[in-house]
């Protein structure tokens, strides 16, 4: 080990031995205090209160990891029967209340100080939670501060009813996976959704662990490790770790003195099978928690009124017509629901029903409003995106964006090319689909797009609002802006980068710049000239909003927000006072847009 | 037994009945994490509007048609065969358009870029869905003329 290498780990116990003082059960959250930050960033770009932001969220996740541990203990003892054995009667609220408390864990991230609901809170519907994160620097600050990712946090609900990633002949098309570029394909756990659960934990820009063994061996030591060995088998957790363990899982992923060691924790191979197994159940925990009532309940006022126990209101109403109608949005959001078009009316017709009434018959009546698709909607590159200021070495050598602003998010292009900022594509037939689908990300459930913490409970301004983020690059700050980005995508596009819309427009209003991925071969063109006039854009956005649950029931946690709700100006211009143009693009990097197979036209 | 029959054969057919008006335009349950199959392709697919210039800027000149919904994969692919001579269509522009099940017509929109300026181009069009599958459809050569720099054309919807 080098001079420098050593430094290294010694700064890394130094942290560590900072983390484990902290009392792990406090509310709220104590100071965090990293080695070394990395802070590439040039002024501006992180917000100004990101470190009290990131304090207030840290303790609202301790006081609902506090809340599951008090679940876990009002639960009746396990009862183990039958053959094969099983856990009878609670097995189902066991398995539930371990996913929450692992979700819930700071301690499973490489300085202690990141559970996955850092980026994932119930009030933003189980995205992310900080309204100046949403506002600028898109991805969230990762353990390693101020390392990050370069996309929004997607939201968890629904997400576990994503089929395994396939490519289905009778369609020519790509369903399912999860993540915005479908790399969590599912394909050994037969679920994307668990398998979702662990790459944050092992992504050197979020949770930062630099073995997936990191995990059993925080668990070894968590206080509800019998919850853990209870529902996954007694002795699961028995692993004999080196004495070197505690340092390793304390150095950020990317430390150059792993290399390209993705196991550096040195296990017998019986132990490394199980720590491979406890990561496993890491996922299908934290799965069975994102599948429950408790995340995705199916509660909202769209359910009531399918179920015929909520009346929308004639605005409500008018913007589902459009939604199903002339807007097309059901093209790609399922509403699972009959069609009431008829023979004449087509996309340009008047909807059948305008107010108060849905004549059509039921085909689902818990619709997922996706397709499990993914598509290019020609999104203009964020250049507030906190990716692009990542290209110099952070303190344990780790540089997380060589590309600088040649850096372009192809999305399931890249994965099928195991690209960077991807994951290895397991299926080698895929990788010559690859230009078909450059630029396309996930179709999220429409649902909970509108979620927002009681207090401030609309995502628009001039509320009292809460900021979210929108698509895979943060770019769009409203879901006014959102359906008037399908409405005028081609109306008012400009060729002109954010931040350098022609003098007289307005960014997001009357210009549009050029999609990240402009490739017209897989760029979507379903909308981009849709005709909606503005009272029908918010006619749209007033039926997103009854999508959100917690209408019937009230949405668990919803009430946990202890931040400040925003205030003034418009939906259509939120976020564009942060709207930067001293930023010089490159072209797409060699090593994403140079890979075989090519992009089937160039991307600038 | 008879009765017992006869209940069954109107129970049958009620099930039938139910599933038909229910019908290929609607959803299979995403509930259920299923990918639904193709929808069923008409008889046939017709142009029942244009094909037109819809949008033309320095950047990109967009054509649009409508038919009546070609069913089949949910993708499909908008064909723009052009050029600057009538006889020699040898240009391909190809531009995505998903196809909403619920909806008796469809509407295509191709993407042409590197177009030059006050130029007129002559073209028809096609479309096949993603899994390389024709429509049958195939318009008769029209044409558009690209406006000056800096002007912009836009056709309402």
């Amino acid at each position: 080990m080098n001079r420098r290498a050593m430094n290294a780990v010694l700064r890394t116990l130094v942290v560590v031995v900072f983390a484990v003082t902290i009392p792990h059960q406090a509310v709220p959250a104590p100071k965090e205090s990293p080695p070394t930050p990395y802070n590439p960033y040039p002024a501006g770009i992180l917000p100004s209160d990101l470190a009290s932001e990131i304090d207030r969220v840290r303790g609202e996740i301790n006081g609902i990891f506090q809340q599951a541990l008090a679940e876990w203990k009002a639960l009746p003892p396990p009862t183990l029967t039958g053959n094969p054995p099983t856990l009878t009667g609670s097995g189902y609220d066991m398995v539930r209340t371990l996913g929450k408390l692992l979700n819930y864990d700071e301690k499973m991230s490489v300085v202690q100080n990141r559970a996955c609901a850092f980026c994932h809170m119930p009030y933003a519907g189980f995205s992310g939670p900080i309204p100046s994160v949403n506002l600028t620097m898109v991805a969230y600050p990762g353990s390693f501060q101020f390392r990050a990712g370069k996309r929004t946090a997607q939201r968890y609900t629904y997400s576990p009813w994503f089929p395994v990633l396939q490519f289905n002949d009778t369609q020519g098309l790509f369903f399912g996976g999860n993540f915005w570029d479908s790399r969590s394909t599912g394909f050994l756990l037969q679920n994307p959704d668990a398998e979702q659960a662990q790459h944050p934990p092992l992504d050197p820009l979020e949770h930062g662990l630099p073995d997936l063994a990191c995990i059993a061996f925080r668990l070894q030591s968590a206080p509800y490790r019998p919850l853990f060995e209870q529902v996954w088998g007694q002795g699961s957790l028995d692993i004999k770790f080196p004495h070197d363990t505690e340092q390793i899982c304390s150095t950020p992923g990317g430390a150059a003195i792993f290399g390209t060691d993705a196991t550096p924790i040195k296990l017998s191979p019986e132990d490394r099978t199980k720590a491979t197994r406890v990561y496993d159940n890491w996922g299908q925990s934290i799965s069975f928690f994102e599948k429950s009532k408790e995340v995705s309940p199916f509660t909202s006022m769209f359910d009531a009124f399918l179920a015929g126990n909520a009346t929308l209101t004639a605005n409500e109403m008018a913007g589902y017509n459009l939604f199903r109608g002339r807007a097309g949005c059901t093209t790609c959001h399922l509403d699972g629901r009959g069609s009431t078009r008829t023979p004449g009316t087509g996309t340009d017709g008047t909807p059948a029903t305008t107010t108060g009434t849905d004549t059509s018959g039921a085909a689902d009546v818990t619709p997922l409003f996706t397709c499990f698709g993914s598509a290019n909607l020609g999104v203009p590159l964020n250049p507030r995106d906190a990716i692009y200021y990542q290209t110099t070495p952070d303190f344990f050598g780790f540089t997380p964006n060589p590309f600088g602003f040649g850096f372009r998010d192809l999305g399931l292009g890249t994965f099928l090319r195991s690209g960077p900022g991807s994951a290895p594509n397991p299926n080698a037939a895929w990788i010559s689909l690859a230009p078909t689908v450059d630029g396309q990300m996930q179709v999220m459930t429409a649902r909970n797009a509108a979620m927002a913490p009681t207090q401030c409970p609309t995502t628009e301004a001039p509320g009292p609002y809460f900021q979210k983020e929108f698509f895979h690059n943060g770019y769009i700050k409203s879901l006014k802006q959102l359906v008037h980005f399908y409405n005028t995508r081609d109306v008012f596009a400009f060729n002109v980068t954010s931040g350098h819309c022609p003098q007289g427009t307005t960014e997001k209003v009357d210009c549009w710049p050029v999609p990240e991925v402009n490739n017209p071969n897989t760029l979507d063109h379903t909308n981009g000239n849709l005709g909606l006039s503005d009272t029908e854009e918010n006619q749209i956005v007033a039926f997103l909003q009854t999508l959100v649950d917690g209408f019937t029931t009230p949405y668990p946690n919803r009430d946990t927000f202890t931040g400040t709700c925003s205030t003034g100006g418009t939906a259509a211009t939120q976020g564009n006072a942060t709207l930067i143009s001293n930023y010089t693009l490159l072209p797409c990097a060699s090593a994403i847009c140079g890979v075989p197979p090519l992009p089937s036209a160039p991307i600038q | 037994m008879n009765k017992l029959i006869r209940t069954l054969t109107i129970v049958t057919m009620g099930a039938v009945l139910l599933c038909a008006n229910h019908g290929p335009a609607q959803t299979a349950k995403p509930g259920a994490s299923q990918v639904p199959p193709p929808a069923k392709r008409p008889e046939r697919v017709e142009i029942t509007k244009g094909p037109e210039l819809e949008i033309a800027n320095d950047q990109f000149t967009i054509i649009r048609w409508t038919t009546n919904n070609p069913g089949g994969a949910d993708v499909h692919y908008g064909i723009v065969q052009y050029g600057t001579d009538p006889n020699d269509l040898s240009q391909t522009a190809k531009s995505p358009i998903r196809i909403n099940r619920g909806h008796s017509e469809t509407r295509f929109r191709v993407r042409l870029a590197g177009l030059k300026a006050a130029t007129t181009y002559y073209y028809r069009v096609t479309s096949e869905d993603s899994t390389g599958t024709s429509s049958g459809v195939k318009s008769s050569v029209n044409k558009f003329t690209t406006p000056a720099p800096g002007e912009r054309i836009v056709a309402r919807p």
